[in-house]
């Protein structure tokens, strides 16, 4: 496995990008701090600590509220943004991306257009780790310059110096640890895994295999969402066929943006009409090959509204996708040269055999 | 303002038409050549057929221009994930065998009726098939979509007629004519013909003239397949061209 880490800084920092630079704390008052700028760091604020304790350590800080909605909105478009880099792809709210680049044919060029895309959507440069696994590579991307990957060949000699302190565990495990006087991550590898369980319980073993660089955690990968549509409502009822192409035309470029964003294809295709009669006539069709480009939509779609012969005038048109998987599009860039072209030339193929029957393609066998 | 106007409509005909429909010449690339290793490349002045563009083999009947085109095919069927033959009436895949293509890239497309094949042939190029054979030709509203499909794809397009319509050599970028000037005879046998192919227009360079190739057949008890055909140029030397007209 070797996972590449980009850290950001909190999301719900990012939401603010016009306070880089500045200490900013998001939080709400009476609770605990969400997250804080690198700012505040010299003044010893840090996350999960009391509001009230961080205004004392920074009064001259900004303080913001919290918005976890808007926050899971810009999580969910980094990880779209990220999909086609790799098969696995995680992002955390708290700043972190994840990217397993395993089995990725250009994995550096993978790694670049991610730092360039968190750099867009984030604002900032991301700091960049590649290891073996995601603990190590976190902690590599913490170590790297700005804009900057630290690379990590061997996860357990990167990880003995550091201190025992960026383990995953509570305040109190931690103290422990201390008092055991297993002060870095060095010294946990190297105490057997039952000693350590016999003191802080699961966690504990749990501890010892991150030391030891064995990496027991896996990614949780992102997944894009399984359903989207587009429609458009008109504000007189339209008749003209060359009018409703158009308006097809524009809906199915908007959802093949939408689908190229998510990197999925519809394998499902669904057009609905309302009609001035307050009737709807319906379309639709399982794709054999997940559609995702304008053309390969528009080619299914276009050819039914030539076809159509709607019984009144149509006051609305529904394009819906209801089934969406993952494309010949998505992670195009995990491909073999031309295998992208080759699904829609699959998909191409489709359209023409549910045109003018099966018969009309054949398929060469000197058998 | 007007600069305003101007951009307005542009924008407005790619909103349209799609994004394709209006490229400024800055814009557009200049044709890529798909080499296919066969004499042909040479006379394209590019260094084989160029992709996104339509090349056409014309000539009367055994002339050598479809075996020309089925060697293109054979050797596009190890390049390409797909190689596409539309085939408006005749087409045997057999034909091939002696060529040794990859069945695994090769689809058919049995047009029953021109219109078939036009709309599959401006389909398929869209789709960005990686070779497209055309056999025989397709209708002239068709040609429009063929060749903005085909130049948005890079697909390399080559059509085999006889004698190609107006609108067709129009379409066209390179046009190959074939004319067989010799049967070769050995030991009272015929072993395979000698043609001319002479290059009658070239969009993509300046137009380089003629060879002359030599194709044999198998011959003798061995079976079709033990057999290769043999396509190979005769003259080295190329000679300018006095025209390039349709």
């Amino acid at each position: 496995m070797r996972v590449c880490c980009g850290l950001t800084g909190h999301l719900e920092l990012a939401r603010r990008p016009d306070l880089y630079g500045k200490p900013v704390i998001v939080g709400r008052w009476d609770e605990h701090v969400v997250a804080a700028s690198e700012e505040t760091l010299p003044f010893g604020v840090t996350p999960g600590m009391a509001m009230r304790q961080a205004e004392h350590l920074c009064p001259q800080a900004t303080f913001v509220l919290p918005d976890e909605e808007a926050t899971d909105r810009i999580r969910e478009l980094i990880s779209a943004s990220l999909y086609d880099l790799a098969p696995v792809v995680e992002v955390r709210g708290e700043g972190i991306a994840w990217l397993d680049t395993s089995g990725v044919a250009a994995p550096g060029a993978s790694i670049r257009d991610a730092r360039h895309r968190l750099l867009k959507a984030i604002g900032r440069e991301p700091r960049l780790g590649l290891s073996p696994g995601p603990f190590s590579a976190r902690l590599a991307a913490a170590r790297a310059r700005p804009g900057h990957l630290l690379r990590v060949a061997d996860a357990r000699e990167f990880l003995a110096p550091l201190p025992s302190r960026e383990l995953p565990l509570d305040a109190e495990q931690l103290e422990r640890l201390d008092l055991l006087g297993l002060r870095t991550l060095g010294a946990v590898a190297a105490i057997g895994p039952r000693e350590l369980e016999s003191q802080l319980g699961r966690d504990g073993r749990h501890a010892v295999q991150l030391a030891r660089g064995l990496e027991p955690d896996h990614l949780d990968a992102w997944r894009p969402p399984l359903f989207t549509s587009a429609h458009r409502q008109f504000e007189e009822p339209v008749e003209d066929r060359e009018a409703l192409l158009f308006v097809a035309r524009g809906l199915c470029s908007d959802l093949a943006d939408e689908l190229g964003l998510r990197g999925a294809g519809a394998k499902h295709v669904r057009v609905r009409l309302e009609l001035e009669s307050a009737a709807r006539e319906t379309r639709e069709s399982v794709v054999r090959h997940p559609l995702s480009s304008t053309v390969e939509l528009f080619g299914l779609i276009g050819g039914w509204i030539k076809e159509w012969q709607p019984s009144a005038s149509i006051t609305e048109l529904w394009i819906e996708l209801p089934v969406l998987e993952g494309a010949g599009r998505r992670q195009l860039r995990l491909w073999a040269g031309g295998d992208g072209t080759s699904q829609e030339v699959e998909a191409a193929m489709e359209r023409l055999q549910e045109r003018f029957g099966d018969g009309v393609i054949a398929r060469v066998s000197f058998a | 303002m007007q600069e305003v106007a101007l951009e307005t409509a542009i924008n407005s005909i790619r909103v349209r038409f799609g994004s394709q429909a209006l490229t400024r010449a800055a814009e557009m690339p200049p044709p890529q050549p798909w080499s296919s290793g066969t004499p042909v490349d040479q006379l394209t002045g590019i260094g084989g057929l160029p992709r996104g563009r339509l090349s056409l083999f014309t000539g009367s009947g055994t002339s050598g221009k479809l075996t020309v085109a089925l060697s293109l095919l054979a050797q596009a069927t190890h390049e390409f994930a797909h190689a596409m033959v539309i085939d408006g009436g005749g087409f045997d895949p057999w034909m091939l065998i002696p060529f040794s293509p990859e069945p695994g890239a090769l689809n058919v497309v049995r047009a029953p009726a021109p219109e078939v094949a036009g709309e599959a042939a401006a389909t398929l190029a869209r789709a960005g098939a990686g070779f497209i054979l055309m056999l025989g030709g397709v209708p002239e509203h068709w040609l429009g979509p063929l060749e903005s499909g085909a130049n948005r794809s890079g697909t390399v397009l080559v059509g085999v007629v006889d004698a190609p319509n107006r609108a067709l050599a129009h379409a066209s970028s390179f046009s190959l004519g074939f004319s067989r000037h010799d049967w070769i005879w050995e030991r009272g046998q015929l072993v395979g013909l000698r043609v001319t192919a002479r290059c009658v227009k070239n969009r993509v360079a300046p137009p380089l003239g003629e060879t002359e190739l030599e194709i044999r057949y198998p011959l003798g008890t061995q079976t079709l397949t033990d057999h290769r055909v043999q396509v190979t140029e005769v003259i080295d030397g190329l000679e300018p061209c006095a025209s390039a007209v349709v």
